[in-house]
């Protein structure tokens, strides 16, 4: 046992014990904010300081490798862009700050944990301990809307809990063994359909994961939920909750069950065509941005998914990367560009306190910077160059039709074109309707600052792809 | 693996043997004429060797005990760590020492977040 390993973890756990503390013992609650941002640097120093290592400890049960030190790195800049973004939004909860950011260092924490087990028990308690931190972040504000949205988000994760915990019982009733690697050793041969138990273990595991991340037919609790969440949250859900859903998959799916990649590979492929064409077609219908965002999130998972469909083959003559270090790549651009709008987006809700699209109109006059930056952003959700967004799309395209699923990429570019018309109407909306007011948006610099990491990070990445691409090949590279 | 499923079956029979005897003996005795039906005011009430209730069993509580409650459950649970921590202290040593201390100061921080919310205080 190396409790070196496990050092980001325990840091950050200390850190939101750290804040609860600070909380109830001094008066300037803004220090909070600064504390919990600042104290990020030291998980993500251990981090940086322990790549390279390829360890595993506590029998096997964690493990640390590129790929969960790169989602680690990743979880903590996206809760320090979400705590940045928070700033601006605190007021609704002055009395509870303290709690606020505790939970959200501590739902990290729990995602940091889900991208670093490798045992089955482990990865059910790290997806319980960011549900619960989530659930109550869900519920944070005080209005019926947000209530709903925390209860609906508790039950229906509590229904996906139990179906998960249901899926892994039938995969350790069929391997007897918890851990990934010796389930992978354990499968017995004549594939699925000749093992109808195995084949029901699956899917359970796809409906399980299938939540987290909002893949379609399960992500009934999306648009609810996003719309009552607090916006900060509702960012850190669609970008943080799915990224850790998308590294627990690629992590049980290729190294417990990659002998299957086969039959998961069609299953994935399916779900994804579903997911992105119903996440389009319902946004196009959406007046609320928070709700259209959220099926925007939904068709996101879709094409996430192609990524999963697309399993890695050593094909030396392929066009482009692999299926998994495209999804790592699309996730970090996704995550990017989603933050960046969602930010956008606090700043002006903040001061017109409305979410529907109609009253954005003429925003581009009142607030010229803020509307750039959500114009840019919706660019780069719609993959348009020069943003990450275009370059990512490239990429996990590139990854499919070299895995021969051509049926599929012709879904998804259709579905982009769909996705054009929903993303520019709210651009139309700001920049051609006519102001509603005068009146300036006013917003704090740690706001501005995360806005300005988040634009600058996706024009970066549609600039210059290479260096994150190589890090993902690398973080990919653990998996056979 | 079969065989474990085996004993899984004995068990589940014999549990429907008793559930099934133990309900269908007394109406079988009863209907043979084996024991007499002889009924009295104290062997027919709800509890013949208990208290009679008072009032109705929807009682409203004070919600404060919710917090008692949830102090209760924490505390609860450390004490259920603590018994096998401290059976097992000689062979932990200083390194089980000191992860119980860990776990200690986390739970108490748990406690002065109560204190100073003013869980504790019945106002």
């Amino acid at each position: 046992m190396n409790l070196y390993l496990l050092a980001p973890e325990i840091s950050l756990c200390a850190l939101a014990i750290v804040v609860i503390l600070l909380d109830l013992f001094i008066g300037r609650k803004w220090i909070l904010g600064v504390v919990a941002v600042a104290g990020l640097i030291v998980p993500a120093a251990f981090t940086l300081a322990l790549w390279g290592v390829n360890e595993t400890s506590f029998n096997g049960m964690l493990v640390v490798d590129q790929f969960s030190l790169f989602f680690k790195l990743f979880f903590l800049v996206i809760a320090a862009l979400v705590i940045l973004s928070s700033t601006d939004y605190s007021f609704k909860f002055s009395a509870f700050r303290g709690e606020y950011y505790a939970l959200v260092l501590l739902s990290a924490m729990g995602m940091m944990l889900m991208a670093s087990t490798r045992e089955l028990i482990s990865i059910y308690i790290a997806v319980e301990l960011t549900g619960i931190s989530l659930y109550v972040l869900a519920g944070f504000l005080k209005d019926p809307k947000s209530s709903e949205a925390g209860l609906k988000y508790l039950l229906l994760g509590a229904v996906a809990s139990a179906v998960l915990l249901y899926g892994m019982a039938m995969v350790f009733g069929l391997s007897g063994t918890t851990h990934l690697n010796e389930i992978a050793a354990s499968i017995p041969a004549g594939g699925l359909l000749a093992n109808p138990a195995l084949l029901m273990g699956i899917v359970l595991l796809v409906a399980g994961f299938g939540f987290k991340i909002a893949a379609v037919p399960f992500q009934m609790w999306v648009p609810d939920v996003y719309e009552g969440a607090p916006t900060p949250i509702t960012a850190y859900l669609s970008v943080a909750s799915k990224a850790a859903g998308f590294a627990v998959i690629l992590r049980v799916f290729y190294e417990a069950l990659g002998p299957l990649s086969l039959d998961w590979g069609i299953i994935f492929a399916v779900l994804a065509a579903i997911t992105m064409t119903l996440g389009n077609v319902v946004a196009i219908a959406q007046t609320n941005i928070k709700r259209m965002l959220a099926y925007s999130s939904i068709a996101h998972a879709g094409y996430l998914m192609m990524g999963l469909a697309a399993v890695s083959t050593l094909d030396p003559g392929a066009l482009g990367p692999s299926g998994p270090g495209a999804l790592v790549f699309f996730l970090a651009a996704y995550a990017l560009t989603n933050l960046g709008a969602f930010i956008a987006i606090i700043a002006i809700s903040n001061k017109i306190d409305s979410d529907e699209i109609s009253d954005y109109s003429g925003m581009a006059r009142r607030a010229p910077i803020l509307s750039l930056a959500l114009l840019f952003c919706l660019i780069s959700l719609i993959g348009i160059p020069p943003t990450a967004g275009f370059i990512a799309k490239i990429y996990i395209f590139t990854a499919a039709v070299d895995y021969g699923l051509i049926w599929l990429v012709i879904i998804a570019v259709i579905n982009t074109v769909i996705s054009a018309y929903y993303y520019l109407r709210v651009a139309r909306v700001m920049y051609l309707g006519t102001p509603l007011s005068e009146e300036r948006v006013p917003s704090s610099w740690a706001l501005r600052a995360a806005l300005a990491f988040a634009c600058l990070g996706v024009l970066f990445l549609g600039l210059y792809p290479w260096a994150l691409l190589r890090i993902a090949e690398t973080a990919v590279s653990i998996f056979p | 693996m079969l065989e474990n499923f085996g004993y899984i079956g004995i068990f589940l029979i014999a549990a429907l043997g008793f559930a099934i005897s133990t309900i269908t003996l007394p109406i079988l005795l009863r209907r043979f004429h084996i024991v007499p039906k002889k009924p009295n005011p104290v062997k027919s009430s709800t509890y013949e060797c208990g208290m009679d209730t008072v009032g109705k069993s929807r009682v409203q509580f004070n919600f404060r005990y919710y917090f008692y409650a949830l102090l209760f459950v924490v505390f609860d649970i450390q004490v259920v760590f603590l018994y096998p921590w401290a059976v097992a202290l000689g062979e932990l040593k200083l390194f089980g020492f000191l992860e119980m201390l860990a776990f200690f100061s986390i739970l108490i921080v748990g406690f002065l977040y109560a204190w100073r919310k003013g869980v504790l205080e019945w106002k």
